[in-house]
């Protein structure tokens, strides 16, 4: 059987199936996950918000509306949860220390290589924190989250022209300060 | 294509989103442009290298945080629905009552305490008057069915309902005022009155007498919303007697559909 779109669970979540929203929950708690912990660096606080954004899903529910795009609806959802906690909490979040992570090399790479490419995740990751906040997330939206340049202006609520800047903008950032870190020269 | 345009348009072009035409131009533009060739190079280059972040995954706790949540979640729906219990309006209703200030609730407290103490030398020292006392509480509950009786009896509807309230204030009320009672569930013109009527009637269903007038009731409502009542009435005190009058209803032409599927269950619950 094939399985029912996303904004069809939502809306019979929204029409008192509360149950099913389980099955969102399966599908896209990993990738919620994921989102925050590249804008937050924190397991603990991405997982606070995973759970959040879930929860407001079941407190708004009524708010859906058939033909909403359902991704873009999430996102929004994890995006005024993250601005909420970000604005509830001024002081700087902790990172968590980079051995707190699963193994980031590829199995395949020979030990040198391994410890080459560990150290390089842990620059990116590096430079991706000092990225300030609304570069960041555009960069991550676009890059990690698989979303379409449509979905993302809906999501930041601007037109698709300034979503391509935005991303460009980011990324010449986030190289610099990449380069800058590692200590070797930007072209 | 010029500079700017290139520049903005590649990111798309190194996940495969642009079409075949964009991609030719942007080739061609930067075949001819070196600044750009080696921003692309360079922001191409990191570009790729964030792919290397890994995916994570959160720890197992999450599903079972999020399965407690959701069963809380509908806990909540399942109580809204069904409305604050008896004893939560009774708490919100003391709540009410009881003083915000410190100061206030202290002298609250006194003041209780003074009227038990007030009480307490009274009662003992009156311990003689028992018999006074109990005389006095019969003549209470007698003034109190003549109020609710000839209230009941009133033109206006409101004051029909007071009378109502009035005999819900009696322990046991007397067989004359449950069958006031029952008579305004079969005969009040007011659909709210039967209701309330019906209600006060509902803590006296160990009477055999009101027990028989509720089941007889059953063929003599118009109202669905009176019915519903009362076939909710009939399915608490269990009434076996009742499922014949049930079954009558349910084969009634012209019957309110609501009303029929009530009955339905009504019967299913009675078996």
């Amino acid at each position: 059987m094939e399985a029912q779109a996303d904004h069809l669970v939502m809306l019979a979540v929204r029409d008192g199936d509360v149950e099913r929203i389980g099955v969102l929950f399966d599908r896209h708690h990993r990738m919620l996950f994921n989102f925050f912990l590249r804008l937050t660096a924190n397991r603990g606080l991405s997982e606070d918000l995973v759970q959040e954004v879930f929860f407001r899903m079941l407190k708004y529910r009524q708010t859906f509306q058939a033909g909403t795009n359902f991704t873009a609806w999430m996102y929004q959802v994890a995006r005024n949860a993250h601005l909420d906690q970000t604005r509830k909490h001024r002081l700087e979040i902790v990172p968590d220390d980079e051995k707190d992570w699963g193994n980031v090399a590829s199995a395949d790479l020979d030990p040198h290589e391994q410890m080459e490419q560990t150290q390089q995740i842990g620059l990116l990751r590096r430079a991706l924190a000092k990225l300030p906040l609304e570069k960041r997330e555009v960069l991550v939206l676009s890059r990690f989250q698989n979303l379409k340049y449509g979905e993302i202006a809906e999501i930041l609520d601007c037109e698709i022209g300034a979503v391509k800047v935005r991303v460009y903008r980011a990324t010449r950032e986030l190289s610099q300060i990449f380069y800058e870190l590692s200590g070797e020269k930007a072209s | 294509m010029n500079c700017d345009e290139v520049r903005e348009q590649l990111p798309e072009y190194w996940t495969g989103a642009l079409d075949e035409t964009a991609r030719s131009q942007m080739h061609g533009h930067l075949a001819g442009c070196s600044t750009c060739r080696a921003e692309a190079e360079t922001l191409g280059a990191i570009w790729k290298k964030l792919g290397a972040i890994p995916e994570e995954r959160p720890g197992r706790a999450l599903r079972a945080r999020f399965e407690a949540t959701l069963e809380a979640y509908m806990q909540g729906l399942r109580q809204a629905e069904r409305g604050p219990s008896s004893r939560e309006k009774l708490d919100k209703w003391l709540e009410g009552w009881w003083p915000r200030q410190p100061a206030f609730q202290f002298g609250f407290a006194m003041a209780f305490l003074a009227i038990g103490l007030l009480v307490g030398y009274s009662l003992t020292r009156n311990s003689s008057g028992g018999g006074e006392v109990s005389r006095l509480r019969e003549e209470v509950t007698r003034t109190r069915e003549l109020v609710a009786l000839s209230l009941l009896q009133q033109q206006s509807a409101s004051e029909r309902l007071k009378g109502v309230d009035w005999s819900n204030r009696m322990v046991q009320p007397d067989p004359k005022v449950l069958s006031a009672l029952l008579h305004t569930v079969n005969y009040d013109q007011n659909v709210n009155v039967r209701l309330a009527a019906l209600d006060a009637l509902h803590q006296s269903t160990s009477n055999d007498m009101v027990r028989r007038g509720l089941v007889e009731a059953l063929d003599r409502q118009t109202s669905p919303m009176v019915q519903i009542a009362l076939i909710d009435v009939l399915v608490d005190i269990r009434d076996q007697q009742a499922s014949s009058a049930l079954k009558d209803l349910t084969q009634e032409a012209g019957l309110n559909p609501e009303v029929r599927e009530r009955a339905q269950w009504a019967l299913e619950h009675l078996k």
